[in-house]
């Protein structure tokens, strides 16, 4: 077989791919769909007047540069950073790959977009624990849970995503993370029961791990299947369960030191 | 009217709930209120159809069809991706009090249960499982439902009424 020549356009098609790849690479961590992943890498391509191949797996995507007739010219593989849920770069990406086909861009101006796109910041710890907590709230609002239980769960949801947070950055498995997070959460939650300031269904204690469900993993492991793309849609899916797992495991936890 | 009154608060501690993820998921500030919004919404029509005695996974289906339909204007609008909209908000339509009743009956099915409510159990979890299973089916399905009829491999294509160019 003979070797590729670094020709001049084989070098800026190289330079394409990587930031095909880097666009890609960052949507999937950010917690797009393998469909969007697949479009939007496309649109780019499309945009540069490149033809390409893509096989997008859950840790790491491949992609192959066609030429004219369709053949492949190289294929290279970029692994995916981990996958921290961020919608901010979802939409940037979005209202990036469409700009492309309104104004010419060049492949520096992506490359610094990306790089913006990747360190888009995030809201304060402060203000994400208190949402997060009155998430809380209100599912037990949503589950009849007295304003006293509101308070709990309040509480229970701030201090239990506080918890998540530290044990990830403490270097701690996501899922060990989840159950430390979901048994603090309901130990904290709990208490009201044992307390006397619940009724025997334990609404703040139930409603407590809630925050922590893995929504978007599990959503989208349904738009995947349905899109076609059943590897990615299964492994999203076992990821979501596993989760849910965790949580329960957490709140068992608890239950087994509170006799529930 | 109270039940109304109920479902109406009830819906804005959805939007809150939803609120909450967004602020988890780093949405974009422009998305907040849309989010609010639709979170409440799909819980009004989730706890409106249940008054009804309509059956919970199709209560939940149509918040998330709802939901689905309507991130599809909000995304022309704040120019974002409809997943931005709807995954937040469809979260606190997630039957969290089934799941966690499902799993204290595994638990007393796995362990030396007695032979005399060994039936009961086990029927109760079961109902509560599948409920659990295909409330998160509607709720997952429902939200894409309005992409899939629509046919179309991106909003942008979708021709919605009275948005700014």
């Amino acid at each position: 077989m003979a070797e590729i020549e670094n020709t001049p356009d084989v070098e800026e098609m190289k330079e394409m791919a990587d930031v095909l790849l880097k666009t890609g690479t960052l949507l999937m961590s950010a917690g797009a769909n393998t469909g969007r992943v697949r479009t939007t890498v496309h649109r780019m391509a499309e945009a540069f007047g490149y033809s390409i191949d893509l096989q997008i797996s859950q840790r790491s995507i491949w992609l192959t540069m066609l030429n004219d007739h369709g053949a492949s010219i190289f294929t290279i593989v970029r692994v995916t950073p981990s996958h921290i849920i961020n919608f901010r770069t979802i939409s940037g990406i979005s209202k990036m790959s469409w700009s492309l086909f309104e104004e010419p861009w060049s492949i520096h101006q992506l490359r610094d977009e990306l790089q913006r796109l990747e360190q888009l910041p995030r809201f304060p710890r402060w203000l994400v624990l208190t949402l997060v907590g009155l998430a809380g709230a209100g599912f037990c609002s949503l589950a009849d849970g007295s304003p006293i239980e509101l308070a709990f769960t309040f509480v229970a949801s701030f201090l239990g995503l506080y918890v998540r947070q530290e044990a990830l950055k403490g270097g701690f498995n996501p899922y060990v993370s989840v159950y430390f997070s979901a048994f603090t959460a309901s130990l904290i939650a709990g208490s009201a029961s044992k307390l006397g300031l619940s009724d025997s269904q334990n609404h703040a204690y139930v409603t407590s791990v809630l925050f922590l469900i893995p929504g978007v993993p599990l959503i989208n492991s349904f738009s995947d299947i349905l899109d076609g793309n059943v590897q990615n849609g299964v492994t999203r899916g076992f990821v979501g369960f596993l989760i849910s797992f965790s949580i329960a495991l957490g709140i068992l936890t608890s239950a087994l030191i509170y006799q529930f | 009217m109270t039940w109304l009154l109920i479902i109406l608060y009830k819906s804005v501690w959805g939007g809150i709930a939803a609120l909450g993820f967004a602020a988890l998921f780093n949405v974009p500030v422009r998305s907040f209120f849309h989010i609010f919004l639709f979170g409440g919404i799909g819980v009004f029509i989730k706890f409106t159809l249940l008054h009804f005695n309509f059956n919970i996974a199709l209560s939940s289906l149509a918040g998330a069809v709802a939901i689905g339909f309507l991130s599809i204007p909000a995304a022309h609008y704040k120019h974002t991706p409809p997943l931005i909209f709807y995954i937040p908000a469809v979260i606190p339509m997630i039957p969290g009090i089934l799941a966690y009743r499902m799993i204290l009956g595994l638990i007393s099915l796995t362990g030396n249960p007695k032979v005399a409510t060994y039936g009961a159990t086990l029927s109760e979890t079961v109902n509560y499982g599948l409920k659990v299973v295909f409330i998160l089916i509607s709720l997952s399905v429902g939200v894409v439902i309005p992409m899939l009829l629509l046919r179309k491999e991106s909003v942008k294509d979708i021709k919605v009424p009275f948005t700014r160019k």
